[in-house]
């Protein structure tokens, strides 16, 4: 402190000098409109300059959260734009009005954003990991889908994460549709290329051409009509001769996954809980 | 004093739409070795708000003063002879024509320069620009050599 104040005191007349001209500058500043103005755009430029880095930093922190919200929208529009490609072909093909209550469908759908935690891609059962789980409305057996596409189905559930069986799994089986021809068939993986899937059980007086679009068809309660699955690249005939078996690239990137979302509406679950009720009755009077 | 006059009848003149009498100058510029620093630099001060009040030019007068009273100490001590007896004060029967010339000279275009950059603020119009301080200096030297002609 002492040693300021010396510094202070040795040379104060320096300190009173630029003190003055600080002075003599704020007035010529405040009341000469010219010079006013050259110091305003000036400061402005500098000020400008300066907050637009620190706004480029925090931009930067917040881009995970922005990547959440993308990737939600993402899948909401997907979903919308599946809602009036298919209006639009009834509104063309058909007089009919189409159901404005077809568009609440998607509303529906309560999706939770999660962030994959742990995933593998080398093994035959692969299994991932996001952090979300009972406490935030997660269940077993729920769809979980990302930006691009289709990822797989909740499998085990804890407190805070969730276990989730991908599309990557020789144990996965999922329903898929092919878009526009309606005809459906089971995803099934083969354990090798974690990029490619194969759509089998496909009947053989099915039309369809290579490079079309491969969707979830909202039969199974696990996932909603519409979900992207991949595009078929290969046809090939199954084991016993009896349907065709595609080769689909897959449309979700497993390798770079980070975001997903997790539909957890409980109305697909009221159905599928209800025909498993109804299967179970059947078994039951059957048995008896 | 010479505040007035300065006011009142130098600032008037602007001869061949250039030359501006800054007659004020001279008063710091004879400011004697026996003045602390710090009251040299107040007064300057003081005497460019003064100017720059009445011309409407606040801040312009104040900062290129203000300068030169910081200068003008060192400066001086340049000057004083080595038997001086630290009472020195700058004028032409003391210092010679030559010498004070060279001083006064010099701190004026100083001053000059610096008035005319700050109250342009832009290099626009440097020809203009030239020719107020080489103007105003010319002038202002004029008359100060003049009175301290007179004042021996």
């Amino acid at each position: 402190m002492r040693n300021l104040l010396d510094f202070l005191a040795r040379y104060y007349n320096w300190f009173l000098f630029v003190m003055l001209e600080v002075i003599s500058c704020l007035l010529l500043f405040q009341y000469n409109s010219y010079q006013g103005s050259v110091w305003l755009n000036s400061s402005n430029a500098v000020t400008g300059k300066v907050l637009e880095a620190s706004s480029d930093i925090e931009s930067f922190f917040a881009l995970s959260k922005v990547n959440e919200q993308l990737t939600l929208r993402n899948f909401y529009l997907e979903r919308q734009l599946e809602q009036l490609r298919r209006l639009y072909a009834d509104a063309t093909a058909d007089t009919i009005k189409a159901d404005a209550g077809q568009m609440e469908l998607l509303n529906r759908y309560k999706l939770v954003s999660a962030s994959v935690v742990n995933s593998t891609l080398d093994r035959h059962d692969n299994l991932l990991t996001i952090n979300r789980g009972a406490a935030d409305g997660i269940e077993p057996d729920m769809g979980v889908v990302c930006g691009l596409g289709i990822v797989g189905v909740t499998y085990m559930v804890g407190e805070h994460y969730t276990v989730v069986m991908p599309v990557l799994n020789t144990r996965t089986r999922i329903s898929c549709i092919i878009r526009g021809r309606g005809y459906f068939g089971f995803l099934k993986w083969d354990g090798k290329d974690p990029s490619i899937a194969y759509l089998e059980d496909v009947p053989r007086h099915a039309r369809f051409k290579k490079g079309e679009w491969v969707e979830t068809n909202g039969y199974s309660s696990i996932f909603p009509q519409g979900v992207l699955v991949g595009r078929i690249l290969q046809t090939y005939n199954s084991r016993d001769g009896l349907s065709y078996r595609l080769k689909i690239h897959l449309s979700t990137d497993f390798g770079n996954l980070r975001n997903v979302c997790v539909i957890a509406d409980k109305s697909l679950m009221e159905s599928s809980r209800l025909l498993e009720a109804a299967r179970d009755s059947l078994r039951q009077s059957a048995a008896r | 004093m010479l505040v007035i006059v300065q006011v009142l009848i130098f600032g008037r003149i602007h001869l061949f739409d250039c030359a501006t009498p800054l007659l004020y100058i001279y008063f710091v510029l004879s400011f004697g070795e026996a003045y602390p620093r710090w009251v040299v630099l107040l007064w300057s001060f003081a005497m460019g708000l003064c100017v720059d009040a009445f011309a409407n030019t606040p801040g312009v007068a104040t900062s290129s003063l203000t300068l030169v009273g910081f200068v003008q100490p060192y400066f001086l001590r340049l000057f004083v002879p080595d038997d001086a007896g630290g009472s020195f004060a700058p004028s032409l029967k003391e210092m010679g024509s030559l010498k004070f010339s060279f001083f006064s000279g010099v701190l004026l275009m100083l001053f000059c320069i610096v008035l005319f950059s700050v109250e342009a603020f832009n290099f626009f119009d440097w020809v203009q620009w030239l020719l107020c301080i080489g103007g105003s200096w010319l002038i202002t030297f004029m008359l100060i050599f003049t009175i301290e002609s007179v004042r021996r």
